[in-house]
């Protein structure tokens, strides 16, 4: 019994939708034929439990199915981005060194001594993709939250790198099929390193202001939505807070319990608020009095780096040329930070 | 020997009660017993399913709106303020908000819905309508351009 | 979920302790009331799947104010489920007996009858005097306003206010009160 794929299913329930569809184009035909025949039913259960008996189906790679034209389908990625790949490039930025490495042991296996393929691999556009990504992302970063302090933007900067972030763009753009690499499944890494290549190829054929402007629209924008702290752990904000109070030269950070509920509960609820110079600095609230302290800070923080949940969100339209690149104007650090520092900033 | 009456004795038995009965069990697949499976007793199942459907879309909103009513209420009295009043108030300010936008106000945006209440406190006020003076003194901070008329 | 969700989660739902005084007021008027904060009506997120009422602790039952005649003509009908085992009490004698039970039934009452009646009673806390156990008390954070307000009573007053007051008239001094 030949193996079954879906296509053959498939058919017999189309022959019959055919015929409904011919014998009502065709009325001049007596016999007329609307109902599924009563062969097709037992036929496709036969088939279903052969299917079932020989086990489950391993993945096939899309491009071993019919109608595969791998150029179209590059053509077409490149189309759908509305972007404007030179086509060897395109190409170059999806075959990866481990299936130039596959071709090779395969040509060798049939005999070919010297195995010349014309493939080159994109391993160049990985690391120039890199490099561009992540500098155009601290970039904008540093430009959206100019209070924000560098340890903060490096997270940040750090969640968006992250293998899982960027296969999950990969993924969702369609990389998944026209990737050229001997892993199958394709896996989270060569999905992250594809869309790295991606961006190189982009930056080599139309520019690198056009390449920004990708990592602008898919990569950064995986924030829409997202509270920016949740990346960033600040491990004793209480002791940071009061290193930046007593920098700006203001009092001590004086916590005070406002509110609470049910102390001998299970479900104790308690609010407390931080003061300073008797100043209301941040409320927080938790399970106990020392996670209500710590949230407090947490919140006085948030309040003086302007990272509040009703904060002016990052605007993902900032003119990509308007930009200045200069690695070396870093946000002040959380060990130096003080108001003074931040205060020409309008944000 | 040719048997030409043969031919005459092939009738058509009808469409395949396969597909029909399939797409009765397929919305009865999740029921008791024999209810999801056999299709004599599946199908009162299903049509009992699908009235009880059409009746419950009516009761759906009914209560949606009921809940509604019931967390503007509780809003309002965080603020000092009756639904009846608070609603009157809104529909005479022209502000014609429906109960799904006031509860997700209430619960989500507080001090909007606190406004909302203020300005309906001030009008309800101005026009002298009936229980307005167990509420207390009206709001101040209300600006009205001349708008609250 | 991050630190801050889970806390923001935590305060949103967190159980409340409310304090109500029953002293002079109608149980029946302040049921409903209290009803209302033991089901959670009072918050804007409620729903009936929400689990979020709250704690009520009522004190000084023992001094709440019937209408009328309700004292002497209130009757409550109970029936131990055996022939011969029904009781009709009047409220003055079930009062007597049990200074709580009179607020916990009107409370039981007013409630919608369904299954979680019995489930939502158990947040209601009766005392029939200022006398609530340490633990409890340092649980209330908050008191719910008297439906009527509490006149102060004449013997309270101290006896120099109560000289101090302007009299529009006063009786002759060898006048004998009967």
């Amino acid at each position: 019994m030949c193996k079954v794929c879906v296509v053959c299913i498939e058919t017999m329930a189309a022959r019959q939708t055919i015929l409904n569809i011919q014998n009502l184009v065709n009325p001049s035909l007596l016999t007329v034929k609307r109902n599924y025949k009563r062969w097709l039913a037992p036929t496709l259960k036969e088939l279903k439990r052969r299917k079932m008996k020989m086990g489950p189906e391993p993945p096939t790679r899309r491009s071993a199915f019919l109608e595969w034209n791998y150029h179209a389908e590059l053509f077409a990625f490149g189309k759908r981005l509305g972007e404007e790949f030179r086509k060897d490039l395109l190409q170059r930025a999806f075959t990866h060194r481990s299936y130039i490495v596959q071709e090779e042991m395969r040509q060798k296996e049939v005999g070919i001594e010297d195995p010349k393929l014309s493939l080159e691999d994109n391993q160049e556009f990985i690391r120039r993709g890199e490099t561009l990504m992540s500098e155009y992302l601290k970039c904008h970063l540093r430009v959206a939250l100019p209070r924000f302090p560098e340890e903060g933007i490096c997270a940040v900067h750090g969640y968006l790198m992250t293998d899982k972030t960027l296969a999950h763009v990969s993924r969702h753009l369609g990389t998944k099929d026209i990737i050229l690499s001997s892993d199958f499944p394709v896996e989270e890494v060569t999905l992250a390193t594809t869309l790295k290549a991606l961006v190189g190829a982009l930056a080599e054929s139309s520019g690198a202001v056009r390449a920004r402007e990708f990592v602008r629209d898919f990569i950064l924008t995986q924030l829409a939505g997202r509270d920016i702290n949740e990346f960033w752990e600040i491990k004793d904000p209480m002791r940071t807070l009061a290193d930046i109070l007593k920098r700006d030269g203001r009092g001590e950070p004086e916590p005070r319990l406002i509110n609470e509920s049910g102390r001998n509960t299970i479900l104790a609820t308690y609010q407390v608020a931080v003061y300073s110079d008797k100043q209301f600095i941040g409320l927080g609230y938790g399970e106990s009095i020392s996670i209500a302290v710590e949230m407090a800070a947490h919140d006085a923080l948030k309040r003086l780096f302007h990272t509040t949940e009703n904060m002016k969100p990052i605007p993902f339209t900032v003119d990509v040329r308007s930009m200045s690149y200069d690695e070396s104007k870093w946000n002040t650090s959380v060990n130096d930070w003080s108001s003074a520092k931040v205060e020409n900033v309008d944000c | 020997m040719v048997f030409t009456s043969l031919a005459l004795f092939v009738r058509n038995r009808g469409p395949d009660e396969f597909w029909r009965k399939r797409k009765i069990l397929k919305l009865s697949a999740h029921f008791y017993g024999r209810r999801r499976n056999c299709y004599s007793i599946a199908i009162r199942a299903v049509h009992r399913a699908l009235v009880s459907a059409t009746k419950g879309r009516k009761l759906k909103k009914e209560d949606m709106v009921a809940l509604w009513e019931t967390r503007i209420t509780a809003g309002c009295e965080e603020h000092n303020m009756t639904y009846p009043l608070f609603r009157e108030g809104l529909v005479r300010c022209n502000i014609l908000l429906n109960r799904k936008t006031l509860a997700d106000l209430a619960v989500w945006e507080p001090r909007t819905f606190k406004s909302l209440v203020k300005v309906a406190h001030a009008r309800v006020s101005q026009d002298g309508l009936a229980g307005v003076t167990e509420l207390g003194d009206p709001p101040s901070g209300i600006i009205t351009r001349g708008m609250l008329k | 979920m991050t630190a801050y969700k889970r806390v923001q989660q935590w305060n949103t739902f967190a159980r409340v302790w409310h304090l109500y005084d029953a002293t002079w007021q109608n149980p029946f008027e302040s049921a409903q009331r209290i009803m209302k904060y033991l089901k959670g009506l009072h918050k804007p997120i409620y729903h009936p799947l929400n689990d979020c009422g709250d704690h009520v602790v009522v004190i000084n039952s023992g001094e709440i104010a019937l209408l009328g005649d309700e004292w002497r003509k209130r009757v409550y009908f109970h029936h131990t489920g055996y022939p011969g085992g029904a009781t009709w009490t009047l409220a003055w004698e079930l009062h007597d007996k049990d200074p709580t039970m009179i607020m916990k039934k009107a409370v039981y009452n007013v409630m919608d009858g369904n299954l979680q009646r019995r489930y939502t009673m158990q947040r209601l806390h009766i005392y029939p005097d200022d006398d609530v156990p340490e633990k409890i008390k340092q649980n209330i954070t908050n008191q719910i306003r008297q439906l009527r307000p509490v006149p102060k009573r004449l013997d309270r007053y101290a006896p120099e206010e109560v000289q101090r007051f302007p009299k529009v008239m006063d009786w002759p001094k060898n006048y004998i009160l009967r």
